[in-house]
């Protein structure tokens, strides 16, 4: 029964479903939020305020030809997008949601996440790759550099949490942050994990490797229909999974204050979890519409020259904390 | 030049580059707004070489303005551009009137006036919104386009449409300005000089933004005369050079105007130029509106033009445009001949690509304000032995016919 009861967790809810479902609520989010910003309505037609719209453009490209370029590399074309999909399904099931442990966590966890990180855009820059088309190697190229740019910093302010936490498994650094938020002891490791974030992510100023009026869709040109929805249904859940990660390592994951309100204490957890999941949404919608591009040789510059040495600083400040004793972790 | 690809391959007499390095960038591109091709010859991301392949578009204006009357031509001639249509109209308009010898009415002149300005400064925000577009920052394409909807509300009151305003006739305007529109006029200039205002803070304080636009598409001022850029892209190098200035028509002679004028260079210049510019024109149009003549507003004359020839030029909100104008006595032109701005900017921009990376050529390109559309005329040029040619409408008309029926030509 305990079994049936994990694998419908894992399966439904806080599990694959619920994380596709977020995914779309996200994309929605997204398009709703910059669309006000910029003086228009943003979807309306589909559900109510067009809440359904995502889900609708995902059904409809589903059922759309799928075109093969003839000179594409046609295994790695066709089978690249699920495993492009599995990245951040997977690192979502590390994530504690409705509980302070997560549905499959272990005691080294986190280097699982900063696996499927590096997965997610080594498939990609293979996906990209293999249609074999002006533009998409270009998107590869840039794609490349603006993952090796940004990977350091990302890394480098996820560690510094988990030497803050003592601990490498997110529950541990979920369990540290009881009593103070990581956000608070590590300001700096916060901001350049969500400036990375939104390089991860591809959005503005960071959608070099996919901007559209210069390589017109980037490593997406070649694809279409069922490639296509998932590649950007893909691209949603890892905004969710970035977003919830952010949360577990500098927000305090599910943890809030305990109320005695006569709600079981999975729906308390839930709500902190996701009112805390939206606002690091939020954060990346707005500084998303209110930017303009930059070139790829102005991100690095930014990571390289910037953001690595700000995160080396923030670690080393953290360290020099707590070898001092003035900031104890839980 | 040294830092040339090494391979070559031999095509059509031009010399081009192998296709490794060869990265097309149209005609059908989502930077491109009209299909013009552009074939960027590149090393790593960075541009050496750009050969353009233009004519995408060509309609036939000039051929079909021979066999239509001279008023006809006067709206033929507007729909050459969707957007500064109206200031066609009153160049070809211009260089009719001088062959006719009549005066234009004073106030006809300031009711161009207060159009061609309210077309500059329309011309103009649509030019920094598609400037956002294309660096990526939709927020300000969204408000600028917001805001030029003000300018069009105004341009439908004043001639009930809002692109191709049809209010140009031979020797006036075809309607008079509408009764109690001064206030609204003023009022709504007043709120468009303050959104350019802002904008330039925008553009001034926005660091991604000024990243994508500072020291791109540079150009020296000598580069700028001897390539014979028009219209904005030679003001922003620091060239005197605007014919509302230097050889006044409509009523510019009688209205106050500041001609703006920048040192840099680049496109940043640009963008505070063409806002700079705005300001001044909405200044314009509420000096002009408040100083409205009174009196008629247009002059009837002869449907047959007088035999000569006159060319006439006015300052598009992209620079410069030409019409050239050729009268045998009758009731149609015997020649039109027109240029267009982007045709004059065309070498500038290829030159200004030169060095920069692929995320440049959107914003460089963008940067004349192109207009493929209006520039696409025809002539036949060979280039191995460069020789230029041209042909009459019966050959042309005997050149469709064997194109799409061949087996015409192999009965004879």
């Amino acid at each position: 029964m305990n079994l049936l009861l994990e694998v419908l967790q894992a399966i439904i809810f806080p599990g694959v479903l619920f994380v596709i479902a977020m995914g779309f609520v996200f994309d929605w989010l997204d398009r709703k939020t910059s669309a006000r910003m910029q003086g228009r309505i943003g979807p309306k037609i589909a559900g109510p305020s067009g809440i359904l719209q995502p889900l609708a453009d995902f059904l409809k490209l589903l059922f759309k030809e799928e075109i093969i370029p003839s000179h594409a590399d046609k295994v790695i074309f066709l089978f690249a997008p699920a495993l492009y999909f599995l990245a951040p399904l997977l690192g979502m099931l590390f994530i504690p949601m409705i509980a302070p442990t997560p549905i499959a966590g272990f005691e080294f966890d986190i280097l699982a996440i900063l696996f499927f990180l590096a997965y997610a855009a080594l498939v990609v820059a293979i996906l990209s790759y293999s249609s074999a088309s002006s533009w998409t190697t270009i998107a590869s190229g840039r794609l490349v550099l603006q993952y090796v740019s940004y990977e350091i910093p990302m890394v480098l302010s996820i560690i510094t949490a988990a030497i803050f936490s003592k601990s490498l498994s997110v529950e541990g650094i979920v369990a540290a942050q009881n009593d103070l938020w990581n956000i608070v002891a590590m300001p700096i490791a916060f901001a350049v994990y969500i400036i990375a974030l939104m390089a991860e992510l591809e959005k503005p100023p960071f959608d070099i490797p996919s901007a559209k009026t210069e390589i017109v869709a980037g490593w997406l040109t070649e694809f279409s229909g069922r490639s296509l929805s998932f590649l950007k249904l893909t691209k949603e859940v890892s905004y969710v999974f970035g977003s919830a990660l952010a949360v577990s390592l500098f927000l305090g994951g599910p943890l809030g204050p305990v109320l005695n309100i006569g709600v079981p204490t999975w729906v308390l957890y839930f709500v902190y979890f996701m009112i805390k999941l939206l606002a690091v949404g939020f954060l990346v919608f707005v500084l998303k519409t209110a930017l303009a591009r930059i070139k790829i040789g102005q991100a690095t510059e930014l990571f390289w020259k910037i953001l690595t040495p700000l995160s080396l600083a923030q670690l080393a400040l953290v360290i020099i904390l707590i070898e001092g004793g003035i900031l104890v972790a839980a | 030049m040294s830092d040339e690809p090494k391979r070559k391959v031999e095509s059509a007499g031009l010399v081009e580059y192998s296709v490794e390095n060869l990265v097309p960038f149209g005609p059908i591109h989502p930077a491109l707004k009209e299909p013009e091709y552009f074939k960027l010859i590149l090393e790593g991301e960075k541009i050496v070489q750009v050969i353009p392949r233009i004519g995408y578009v060509h309609r036939g204006l000039e051929k079909a303005a021979e066999s239509r009357p001279w008023v006809q031509n006067m709206y033929m001639f507007e729909r050459t551009c969707g957007i500064c249509s109206f200031v066609h109209s009153l160049c070809y308009g211009q260089a009719v009137e001088e062959l006719t010898m009549y005066e234009v009415p004073k106030r006809a002149k300031f009711i161009r006036l207060i159009i061609a300005e309210m077309e500059r400064i329309h011309s103009h925000l649509l030019w920094v919104g598609l400037m956002g577009h294309w660096a990526g920052f939709e927020t300000l394409f969204m408000w600028v386009w917001r805001d030029r909807e003000v300018v069009l509300d105004l341009v439908e009151a004043i001639s009930g449409n809002r692109v191709h305003k049809s209010m140009n006739a031979i020797a006036g305007v075809r309607r008079d300005m509408p009764e109690n529109m001064e206030d609204r006029i003023v009022e709504r200039m007043k709120f468009l000089a303050d959104r350019a205002r802002y904008y330039r803070d925008v553009i001034d304080s926005e660091e991604t933004m000024l990243e994508r636009t500072e020291n791109i598409g540079g150009l020296s001022a000598d580069l700028a005369e001897k390539l014979c850029a028009v219209g904005p892209m030679a003001r922003y190098v620091g060239l005197q050079h605007d014919v509302r200035l230097n050889d006044p028509y409509a009523a510019y002679d009688e209205v106050p105007f500041d001609i703006v004028t920048r040192k840099e260079g680049d496109v940043l210049a640009l963008l505070r130029l063409r806002l700079d510019e705005m300001i001044a024109s909405t200044n314009m149009v509420s000096y002009a509106v408040k100083h409205l003549p009174e009196g008629p507003i247009r002059v009837k004359i002869p449907p047959i033009i007088p035999a000569g020839e006159h060319a006439s030029h006015c300052e598009a909100p992209r620079g410069e445009i030409f019409y050239y104008v050729k009268s045998n006595g009758g009731r149609t032109p015997e020649r039109v001949k027109s240029r267009q701005p982007t045709m004059a900017n065309l070498p500038t921009a290829l030159e200004i690509l030169k060095g920069q990376t692929i995320a440049d050529v959107p914003i460089v390109l963008t940067a004349i304000d192109p207009c493929f559309g209006c520039m696409d005329r025809m002539s036949f040029l060979d280039i191995e032995s460069n020789r230029q040619w041209t042909w009459s409408g019966e050959q042309l008309r005997q050149y469709g016919i064997n194109y799409y029926f061949p087996e015409r030509l192999k009965k004879k």
